[in-house]
């Protein structure tokens, strides 16, 4: 009697489905790029989110969170939605280099070696990774999710449901899955990022911009929210981030001629979070798991530090007069740095001209952590706060792609490449810069964390929750 | 049959099957070596009288060899030559200074192409593109439908199985041939060499540098090369590593996603 039963899948699927339907689970994830934990913990305590004072009021708790390393949005979020650690998943920046010819290589969402929580629930997962092994057995019948504007999903790849892409997404309609899902958009001229170069013209104008985009993001999730069948919905808010790079200055400084602007920004987001939160619960009749996260902080930037330059006046690099970007590197060059300070030994066996054997690595890397221990700021502060090999902070299969050695900053100190500049330290037009301490997460119970919980550990209490 | 020879045999079976599908067709001519091989087998189609026409887009930013090999070839071989400019945004001033080099590739090539193809009713173009060439282009079939938009929907297209090619074509749709989809760049070289065929001399090393693959002016630059006649190429491309487009800046989306990146800090 049971085997036949396997044999009409459909009969048991639906039988189950309508038992589920009166407690069906459903989860809101919303993404907020950018946002500090500080920075919302001061805007609640001003009163300049009541509604998300509110929120939290009804038993959610406010988190300090570690972003991953690197602190950008492309590794974080791929933590975030694979739940595994960059070593595995592969993912370490927005830049990598071919190895052959050190041309420049954009990773996008084919290099992910691991699936989403998403592919994960769905049963479409076609890649495997320690978290999907732990859970693949668990799912039931498929979820069905809606996944907005989350950066590092291009291009779009067919999930169940939903999938629009976020930054860097370039052309629209490989960002979006399915097709019916770019009609709609394409129909209102829908943009996946605001125009940042618009700032270098006017600022004004930008943030105008700005508030046009998150108008539209906010209409185009309010549609799929409310139009179409889902179980997991999870949308990216991009302005945040867009908003902090170029204004962070303007966030507590009631003198900035944009401070009005800024506090205006974090109003209608408070009052977006609600009714998003209100409708949410309604739908999942008070049950359902709601959660807010951000993948990086933001700090006010003092100076941007250039580690090309910097190793190469350690001559650590060199550099020839010809190429474009790393393709100019020297024949005398033994370490380079890709954004924002992941520092790579120019390994012969891995590299077109490299010039360093494989025993050489330890000794030339505490070469370069010394130098790089004696960078001083603004009054002869210290710029660099922790560095990290390789083997301390990444596992899993894809080590080998890993920079050799990782930076992190002291808050303030903006740790870029700067392959073409000839300074150590400069300025741009940028006045906020990401941290990794700083992010922060919203979620309902206790998930027994020890300690402060980083991005990667988020995907299990969603998959927990829908599987327990 | 030798390995060139059936690269031939087939590229000139889809030439005339397009041009039996399509009377309304022309050919693309960039005036490289890839898109003048396609033009050799061309004239072998037809026995030395391409019956429609050619089309050379010119931006305006190509090096002056390529305007005067491309006079030449075109009075040699007789060529119904037809020229596309962007005439008004070339007026403009549009270059790759001005807005994106992916702005200028759209203005000066796509558009320029879209008036022309528009101007003379042009439903099908043969186009000398290689599978090898760069990742996206693995994907391209040798009969390609494109939309009125001139996007490509590389996965809504038809299946080529058993060589039985797909060349119907939708109202508002134009097509696009690709008859040497099927040949290397060290194929092109080693066919260049058998047939003799002329070819631009910017590809051949002067002051040990040359140029492995041609575009526009401001977007090409020369590989270091010691290859002075096409037996030196061909040694040349046998024994190479780096990329053939390596002297070419990024393609589009590359460009793109790197100003993206660059306005937002990064790089």
């Amino acid at each position: 009697m049971l085997e036949r039963q396997n044999y009409l899948p459909g009969l048991v699927l639906r039988k189950s489905a309508m038992k589920n339907d009166s407690e069906k689970r459903k989860a809101l994830i919303i993404g907020l790029d950018g946002v500090p934990y500080s920075l919302l913990n001061a805007y609640l305590e001003q009163g300049v989110m009541p509604r998300l004072r509110k929120i939290l009021d009804q038993g959610l708790g406010l988190h300090p969170m570690n972003a991953s390393i690197p602190d950008v949005s492309s590794v974080s979020w791929t933590s975030f939605a694979t739940g595994v650690n960059p070593g595995e998943h592969g993912i370490y920046g927005f830049v990598d280099l071919n190895p052959r010819d050190y041309s420049l290589y954009f990773p996008n969402s084919r290099d992910i070696h691991a699936p989403p929580f998403w592919e994960i629930l769905g049963k479409t997962d076609q890649r495997t990774s320690t978290l999907g092994d732990a859970y693949r057995k668990k799912v039931q019948a498929p979820c069905r999710s809606i996944i907005f504007n989350l950066p590092h999903t291009y291009p779009a790849v067919p999930i169940h449901g939903i999938l629009v892409s976020g930054f860097v997404a370039i052309d629209l309609k490989k960002a979006v899955f399915p097709d019916s899902a770019y009609s709609y958009l394409k129909s209102f001229n829908y943009q996946i990022d605001v125009e940042a170069e618009t700032i270098r013209k006017d600022k004004k104008q930008f943030l105008n911009e700005l508030f046009e985009c998150f108008e539209m993001r906010k209409k185009a999730i309010d549609h799929f929210f409310l139009h179409e069948p889902w179980d997991l919905f999870l949308a990216c808010i991009t302005e945040t981030d867009r908003l902090h790079h170029f204004f962070f200055d303007a966030a507590m400084d009631r003198a900035h001629p944009f401070h009005e602007e800024f506090i205006e920004f974090y109003g209608a987001l408070d009052d977006w979070l609600n009714m998003m939160f209100e409708e949410f619960m309604k739908m999942s009749r008070g049950k359902g798991l709601f959660m807010v996260l951000s993948d990086h902080g933001f700090a006010p930037i003092k100076k941007e530090v250039y580690i090309n330059p910097f190793l190469r006046k350690a001559g650590f690099l060199e550099l020839n007069s010809e190429g474009q970007f790393f393709q100019k590197l020297g024949r005398g060059t033994r370490a380079f740095n890709l954004d924002p300070c992941r520092i790579y030994v120019n390994y012969e066996e891995v590299y077109g001209r490299g010039t360093v054997r494989k025993e050489e690595g330890p000794a030339l890397l505490k070469e370069i952590r010394e130098a790089l221990n004696t960078l001083r700021g603004e009054g002869n502060e210290e710029v660099i706060d922790s560095i990290y090999l390789r083997e301390e902070i990444y596992r899993g299969p894809r080590m080998d792609q890993a920079p050799d050695m990782v930076c992190l900053p002291k808050p303030g100190y903006d740790l870029k490449g700067g392959i073409d500049r000839k300074e150590i330290f400069g300025q741009n037009i940028f006045t906020g810069m990401h941290t990794r301490h700083d992010a922060f997460c919203i979620l309902p119970g206790d998930y027994g964390w020890t300690e402060k919980p980083s991005i990667d550990q988020l995907a299990s209490p969603v998959l927990q929750y829908f599987t327990r | 049959m030798d390995h060139l020879t059936r690269l031939e045999n087939k590229s000139i079976y889809i030439i005339r099957e397009a041009y039996y599908q399509f009377k309304d067709i022309a050919m693309l001519w960039s005036v490289g070596k890839d898109s003048t091989t396609l033009l050799w087998l061309c004239r072998k189609a037809f026995f030395g009288r391409i019956p429609f026409p050619i089309i050379h887009i010119d931006t305006g930013y190509k090096y002056p060899e390529m305007y005067q090999f491309r006079d030449e070839i075109a009075k040699t071989w007789k060529l119904n030559l037809l020229i596309g400019r962007n005439e008004e945004k070339l007026k403009q001033g549009m270059g790759p200074d001005q807005g994106s080099k992916l702005d200028c590739c759209t203005e000066l090539k796509t558009n320029a192409l879209k008036q022309l193809m528009k101007a003379h009713r042009l439903k099908a173009i043969l186009l000398g593109i290689r599978r090898d060439e760069h990742g996206i282009r693995a994907k391209e079939r040798y009969f390609s439908p494109r939309d009125a938009l001139f996007q490509w929907d590389y996965e809504n297209q038809p299946a080529e199985l058993w060589d039985q090619y797909q060349s119907t074509v939708e109202e508002e749709e134009h097509f696009r041939i690709h008859p040497i989809l099927h040949y290397t760049e060290f194929d092109v070289w080693d066919y260049v060499k058998r047939e003799r065929l002329p070819i631009v001399p910017l590809y051949f090393s002067k002051e040990g540098k040359r140029f492995r693959s041609l575009g526009c002016v401001p977007c090409c630059a020369p590989i270091d090369s010691n290859a002075r006649t096409i037996d030196e190429i061909v040694e040349e491309i046998r024994e190479s590593k780096t990329s053939e487009r390596s002297g070419r800046a990024q393609d589009k989306e590359n460009i793109y996603t790197m100003q993206k990146l660059r306005a937002l800090g990064y790089m």
